[in-house]
Order: structure tokens, then sequence, then C-alpha cells
């Protein structure tokens, strides 16, 4: 794994930066949000309802902290667990062959497929690296 | 271990500060929900066979090739100022009473686009609906709407629509 300082710091920016963006475009349209977790036919109305009100403040919340550097480990936890769900749901969503947006970053729509998969995969490398960054300054 | 415990305790931490922000945040909407105002509005692609969610780039190719006709479920004065080039409007509230002239005499079969304004907007939705129970079986929404299609820079008509015409400004 990735033991250079700067080269971390790049990490959490980028993928902080991201996750902040993912989430603020939800928040602006929750209900937008809720309609594309329904159409992953995985949880009812209500869920989905809830789901697109929690998760883009889980998005919003661990991008800032893992790029300020408090909660180092806790936010990147979160967001490394949240895209092993996305890489999960999106082979999921394939595989029972259903044609629908990712919902990924709000308008900037896309089909859940390939790319987002391999999006995830290297979001999530760079998270890993984050989560397993044994120094302890910040944390 | 204890530093996989601590980043347990963080990771659950933040998941509880987001439930609390949404809480807070989103107060009036959850009240909304629990009067049941949007259940009705959730889309269930098992109940419409014939609806489908398209991104830009579908959209913008179907328009470019003219394989489908735009349907602007916008209310009038929005679409006056600026719509999808050759799109028809169909204010989705105006709809609802009665189906607009252009919109009845075109064949059942044709695939449809149907866009509103973008991020919440849920009048494309209403409209597809409607269109669907009229009996279209080749109806396609255009989520990101009006602020995706000209966020990407695409073409854009203004003034009226050529061929729906109609007086009085519908809710959309």
């Amino acid at each position: 794994m990735v033991r250079h300082k700067v080269l971390l710091l790049a990490f959490r920016v980028v993928l902080g930066g991201l996750f902040i963006y993912a989430g603020v475009v939800k928040v602006l349209a929750p209900l937008d949000f809720a309609q594309n977790i329904r159409n992953y036919q995985i949880v009812g109305p209500s869920l989905s309802f809830i789901a697109a009100l929690v998760l883009p403040w889980l998005e919003i919340l661990a991008g800032a902290f893992l790029i300020v550097g408090i909660w180092k480990r806790g936010a990147a936890l979160v967001i490394s667990s949240l895209l092993v769900f996305f890489i999960v749901l999106t082979v999921v969503t394939m595989i029972r062959g259903l044609d629908i947006d990712c919902g990924c970053f709000g308008a900037v729509d896309r089909k859940a497929g390939w790319s987002v998969i391999l999006e995830d995969l290297a979001m999530l490398y760079l998270g890993l690296s984050v989560l397993s960054d044994r120094s302890r300054e910040l944390d | 271990m204890n530093e996989t415990g601590r980043a347990l305790r963080q990771a659950l931490a933040l998941g509880a500060i987001s439930v609390l922000v949404a809480a807070a945040v989103h107060a009036p909407l959850i009240k909304r929900f629990a009067r049941g105002e949007f259940r009705e509005t959730f889309f269930e692609a098992a109940a419409h066979p014939g609806i489908r969610m398209i991104t830009l780039e579908e959209g913008e190719d179907l328009w470019r090739t003219g394989g489908a006709v735009f349907i602007d479920a916008r209310k009038e004065a929005e679409f006056r100022e600026g719509h999808v080039p050759g799109a028809l409007s169909a204010p989705a509230a105006r709809a609802e009473k009665a189906m607009p002239q252009a919109l009845q005499a075109l064949a059942r079969d044709r695939a449809l686009v149907i866009y509103c304004e973008g991020g919440d907007c849920q009048s494309s939705l209403l409209l597809a609906k409607r269109l669907s129970q009229d009996g279209f079986k080749d109806i396609r929404v255009y989520t990101g709407g009006w602020a995706g299609w000209t966020a990407a820079g695409l073409p854009m008509e203004k003034a009226e629509a050529g061929m729906n015409r109609e007086k009085g400004d519908g809710q959309a």
C-alpha cells in the first residue's frame, strides 16, 4: 500500500471531493435520488425515501472528514464500505438485467454498468490506501 | 485491533451524525412524506412496462436521429422561454384532464421522450403514466430534464410549439 505522505493527502482530497460532490447533488434533489434508489428494486418506496435523505449526508460528512483529517480512518472506512456496497449492487443489477441509471452523481447520469464498477474500484483503491495508513497524526 | 475498533466507532458515529443532519435538514420533506404525499409519485417499473428512464446520452441520440417525439411536461410559459427543438408542449397538470390534440394524433407505438425541469421535477413521470394509460407503448423519461439538456450545451428553441398551442397555463 501507499506510504508517501503527499500522495496519501492527494488521495484524501480527490476521494473526499468526489464524495462531497456526489452528496451535494443528491441533497439538492432528494426525490429524484429516491426514485433512483427505488429503480434498483431492492427496497420499497419508504426505505428508498429514507436512504435518499441519509446517504447523501453520509457521503458529504465522510468526504469532508476525510479531507480535513478528523476521524480520517473512520471516514475512509465509511467511504470504502459504501464503495464495496455500490460495486456489489451494480454487479447484481447487471446480472438481473435492470436497465437503470446508476444515480451516482445526480444529473450527470449513466447506466449502472461496467464504467461505474471500474470507477468505484479506482476510488476503493484510494479509500483502502488511506484506511491502511498506519501513521497516527491527525487521527 | 484497537485501530480497527476505533475506525469502526468513528464510522458508526459518522452514520449517526448523518441521520441527525438529514432529519434536521429535510424535516419538512419528511413530514410531507409521512402524510403520504410522495408515495403515488414513486414510479414502479413493474407496473408500467412501457415506461423507462433514459440518460442524456440516449436522449440526445434519439433527438439527433429523430427516433422519438419529444414532449415537454413543464408549464407552457417555461416552454415558450426555451425547449428542446421540435418538442411538443404538454403541461402535465393540464394533460391530466385532457390530452393535448397533438398527442392524441400520434400513433400509439411512436417512441416518446418526456422531460420536465430536471432535478426533483415529477411532472414528466406523471405525464408518462398518463400517456401509458392512454395506450402509448414506448415512453422514455429523460430524468435530467431541461436543466441537464441546457447544462450539456445542447440546442434549444424558443417561442411557440409548432403543433400544440393552447390557451392558459397549466401547473407542472
